[in-house]
């Protein structure tokens, strides 16, 4: 099977158990500095000023009066941006075109916020006004108003293939065509975007509440021709990303540009309203799908074209995951995959490269397929889903040249069914349920991959044996300031008590681009694991000489003592030996270890039980059971926050969170709380919820670990749609399901007698 | 320039701040209390709660000059030197925090309602969160937290939850 070399195993001391974060006191107390809660002396604060032009061109900016306004230190506009491009992004930090409402096009360094503000406001532009256009199939006709001198769309269509689909929809016994929709979704952090910028001659410090200090530090150095020496990061406290947070913005740069030009810190603290339109949210899909399968109910073939609606500059990702092809064992399939630019705030992968979104599109053509054939959607998926063995595509592409390996898809299903007691549902959906109550139960799976990328991180013990370990990605809540320090405790031998971490800076620890897409545990894990590993060869050899010259390799070290193997009277304690050798350090650098044919993915299960209420469209979610492969469990506190957190944030998908903009101004009109509508304490019964871990070890990742940050939040659309079916018989392909587009299909329903579909 | 004279975790304090300056701006930029967060400004996430002469507020719905005279807690001032609030020791061991962003402002409402009501239901518990978003975690673990020291309080009626 794998290769791994510094696979463990074996029976574990701190690793699997429960543990408080190491961190959780400072931020119980409230000690914890964000990047809003720093102050330095003489720093001023930033504030964008932002169009209230969807679509326009500046034909000139005045900022004499702004500049001229006492406590004003710096004013910077597209004219002092570098015409260096942001991070997968088509813009520059400030730009001479609006591209979406509420753009920065200029920026104001001052000594306080109301003087800052009321500089703003003395800015004057003169623009030249451009048609907008905010729904991405608008903006791929040729007669669409152009964002950009080569037009809308980003790059080629992406188009994964395998086997032949047209053939494969004559050769199959029934076929399906449907379509999906997926709004732009707002999935940011509690806490706005904030950075600190500080210059000291040309060397800048940036403090900024990102998942990403290593994209940041990159990007910077770009903008402003800096060795990567010259540029620190610093990311500690960092009050959620959920993927927003995974590239740059234009916030960072324009801080740095604010500072350089006032010669002094600046601090800008997005508002509520400019972190909902500057966020880099999730992406709006329109996701075309056909489905054929032969009668002996087995997939034959998937046709998905899918419209991905970028917003106006972001160019990374914005596609599809891997669902459609690494789901299930379909011969043929073929992705055909347009990223979009359209006249609305940026948007980027959250939570999921568009998992989320293709779960939800995949999920419920699986189901309506089912329901077409009479068959039983939970059996159905179990005969067609991939399992430990079968092929599978290496990377991206379609063709399956791999073969899937600690493969479990299959356990979360069968024990996630157990659960919630499957065989309660409707074996017809939405009969016989005559009362104004409805309720059903639903399914839906998801996988995918985590880990990639490059992992580092340096280890220092200290010389009376405490340790600090240093890592340049970011503890975004995901608790890996914990599973970290846990992990160099497991493999040294050290209490967990006597380690702590420090993340997100990018000068103190090797290059990482940062905490996404399920990597940091396990990619960094895999780096921590390695330099402990070191320093404890390092600790062990030191030791000989006090232990009667004993070999190294008949030593081992236990809660800081070090003793000969069978002999525990022969011991020296950790700090004794520290003592004598001074620091140790070790660094180590890891990229995804090579694993030849075998590919390793994450999976996992969702099934909801809802009530549909017939009179008020109310949908309750009364249990919820999420089953999931994480490989082997690093610390299970962490794990259940993950699970339940990020299924919450799945379900609120399902009655929120959509961000509304007027066809006629290209407006959001919802850039609040108050109307985004995330869930609160009340939304969703917490007792509800069940999550389940299927037991699995991994090949890749430290100790058997799996990443998890991500996949609790794809299957809950689909989910609730399949359950909402299998309640009321109506079949929901948009999202968020608001109680209108319920009462609106209880009622079409009623007067189109025998639809079910 | 409105004067204003406040007790802040048991502590006289008297500042000068321009009228327009919200309770929240006062704790976090004039005297340096960062643990209440700004999270939105206009009431609607809770982040920024602290508690005015017993009931638990948004600070960033209160101007300075109307808590002139008043006793405000924040979470800075529910630790000792030694030692921690159970509120907080539970939120710690319970693992209810994950980013930790809405963590001030969900302990002092959290602490309200204790001190209003010692043995709440997951109902009430639930229902005196709700003015506090979180976007990391489904709230579970921070209702058991507070049902772990309502408990505690019940079982030792000698302990309050000072």
């Amino acid at each position: 099977m794998g290769q791994q070399a510094n696979r463990s195993g074996g029976s574990l001391k701190v690793l699997g158990k429960r543990l408080p974060n190491l961190d959780a006191v400072e931020r119980v107390t409230g000690r914890a500095k964000y990047v809003g809660d720093i102050d330095i002396p003489g720093m001023l604060v930033g504030r964008a000023l932002r169009s209230a032009q969807t679509h326009a061109r500046i034909v000139s900016i005045d900022t004499s009066k702004a500049e001229a306004l006492p406590g004003v230190k710096a004013v910077v506009t597209y004219k002092d941006a570098p015409k260096v491009a942001l991070w997968g992004h088509r813009g520059y930090v400030l730009n001479d075109r609006v591209r979406f409402r509420g753009e920065a096009v200029a920026g104001v360094a001052a000594v306080d916020a109301e003087t800052a503000e009321k500089a703003l406001k003395l800015i004057a532009i003169q623009y030249e006004v451009l048609p907008f256009v905010i729904d991405p199939e608008e903006a791929m006709k040729a007669t669409a108003s152009k964002l950009f001198e080569d037009g809308n769309q980003e790059g080629q269509a992406r188009i994964l293939t395998r086997g032949d689909v047209a053939k494969g929809f004559t050769e199959s016994d029934k076929v399906i065509e449907r379509m999906y929709h997926c709004p732009t979704m707002w999935s940011g952090s509690l806490e706005p975007r904030c950075a600190i910028a500080q210059w000291d001659g040309d060397r800048l410090t940036l403090w900024a509440s990102t998942q990403a200090p290593g994209r940041n530090q990159d990007n910077l150095c770009a903008l402003f021709n800096l060795p990567d020496a010259n540029v620190r990061v610093i990311a500690s406290y960092v009050g959620s990303g959920f993927g927003t947070k995974s590239a740059n913005h234009m916030d960072e740069g324009l801080t740095a540009l604010l500072a350089r030009k006032a010669r002094r810190p600046v601090k800008l603290q997005y508002s509520r309203e400019e972190e909902i339109l500057d966020s880099n949210t999730r992406f709006e899909t329109k996701f075309y799908a056909k489905v054929g399968v032969k009668k002996d109910m087995s997939l034959h073939s998937l046709d998905v074209r899918c419209i991905t609606n970028l917003g106006a500059y972001h160019t990374r990702l914005g596609g599809l995951g891997n669902h459609c092809t690494h789901v299930y064992r379909i011969p043929n399939v073929r992705t055909e995959q347009y990223r979009v630019h359209t006249n609305i705030p940026n948007t980027g992968p959250t939570r999921g490269v568009g998992d989320p979104q293709e779960c939800f599109g995949l999920e419920s053509l699986i189901d309506e397929i089912a329901t077409e054939m009479g068959w039983e959607p939970l059996e159905f998926r179990l005969k067609n889903i991939k399992r430990t063995g079968d092929p599978i595509a290496r990377g991206g592409a379609g063709t399956e040249d791999g073969r899937l390996v600690t493969q479990v898809l299959d356990k979360c299903l069968e024990e996630g069914a157990a659960r919630i007691q499957w065989s309660r549902r409707n074996a017809t959906p939405g009969a016989g349920q005559t009362g104004p109550k409805m309720r059903g139960i639903g399914v839906a799976a998801t996988e995918r991959g985590g880990g990639g990328g490059q992992g580092g991180t340096t280890i220092k013990v200290f010389k009376d044996g405490s340790v600090v370990l240093f890592f340049a990605s970011t503890d975004i809540g995901t608790g890996t300031r914990t599973t970290l320090p846990m992990i160099a405790a497991e493999t040294m031998g050290v209490p967990v008590s006597s380690v702590r971490a420090v993340s997100g800076d990018t000068e103190l620890a090797p290059y990482e681009g940062g905490s996404f897409g399920n990597r940091t545990l396990q990619g960094t894990g895999r780096a921590v694991e390695a330099a402990s590993r070191e320093c404890l060869r390092q600790i062990l050899a030191a030791a000989g000489p006090m232990l009667n010259n004993a070999a190294p390799a008949d030593l081992e070290m236990q809660d800081g003592v070090i003793r000969v193997k069978g002999q525990p009277d022969r011991n020296v304690a950790l700090s004794a030996v520290m003592v004598r050798r001074g620091n140790i350090v070790a660094t180590s650098i890891t990229n995804q270890p090579q694993t030849g044919m075998d590919v390793e993915r994450t999976s996992g299960a969702h099934f909801a039980e809802v009530e549909v209420d017939r009179e008020t469209g109310k949908v309750q979610v009364l249990k919820y059971i999420a089953a999931h492969d994480l490989g082997r469990p690093m610390n299970l506190t962490i794990v259940e926050n993950q699970l339940e957190g990020g299924t919450i944030q799945g379900l609120a998908l399902t009655q929120g969170e959509e961000m509304r903009f007027d066809p006629r101004t290209g407006a959001c009109l919802n850039a609040n709380f108050l109307d985004l509508k995330p869930p609160t304490a009340l939304d969703f019964d917490p007792r509800m919820l069940e999550a389940i871990v299927v037991e699995n070890e991994s090949i890749l990742g430290p100790y058997g670990a799996k990443g998890l940050g991500e996949n609790p939040t794809h299957p809950g659309m689909a989910a609730i749609a399949n359950a909402i079916f299998n309640a009321a018989g109506i079949r929901l392909r948009e999202v968020p399901f608001t109680r209108a587009d319920i009462l609106k299909a209880l009622s079409e329903q009623q007067t189109t007698p025998g639809r079910t579909a | 320039m409105a004067k204003v004279t406040i007790t802040v975790n048991g502590e006289a304090r008297t500042v000068s701040v321009p009228p327009e300056t919200t309770l929240l701006k006062l704790l976090r930029e004039h005297l340096n209390l960062t643990g209440a967060k700004l999270g939105c400004d206009v009431g609607d996430c809770g982040a920024c709660t602290v508690i005015v002469n017993g009931k638990s507020v948004n600070s960033c719905l209160m101007l300075a000059s109307q808590v002139d005279g008043f006793d405000v807690l924040t979470i800075e001032g529910l630790a000792t030197t030694d030692q921690l609030h159970p509120l907080q020791t539970a939120f710690e061991e319970k693992g209810s925090l994950q980013c930790g962003f809405c963590g001030p402002g969900v302990i002092m409402s959290a602490k309200a309602l204790l001190d209003e009501e010692p043995d709440p239901s997951v109902e009430r518990i639930r229902d005196a969160l709700a003015g506090n978003l979180c976007r990391c975690t489904g709230y579970s673990k921070m209702i058991e937290a507070v049902q772990a020291v309502a408990n505690s309080v019940n079982s030792h009626p000698s302990v309050k939850s000072a």
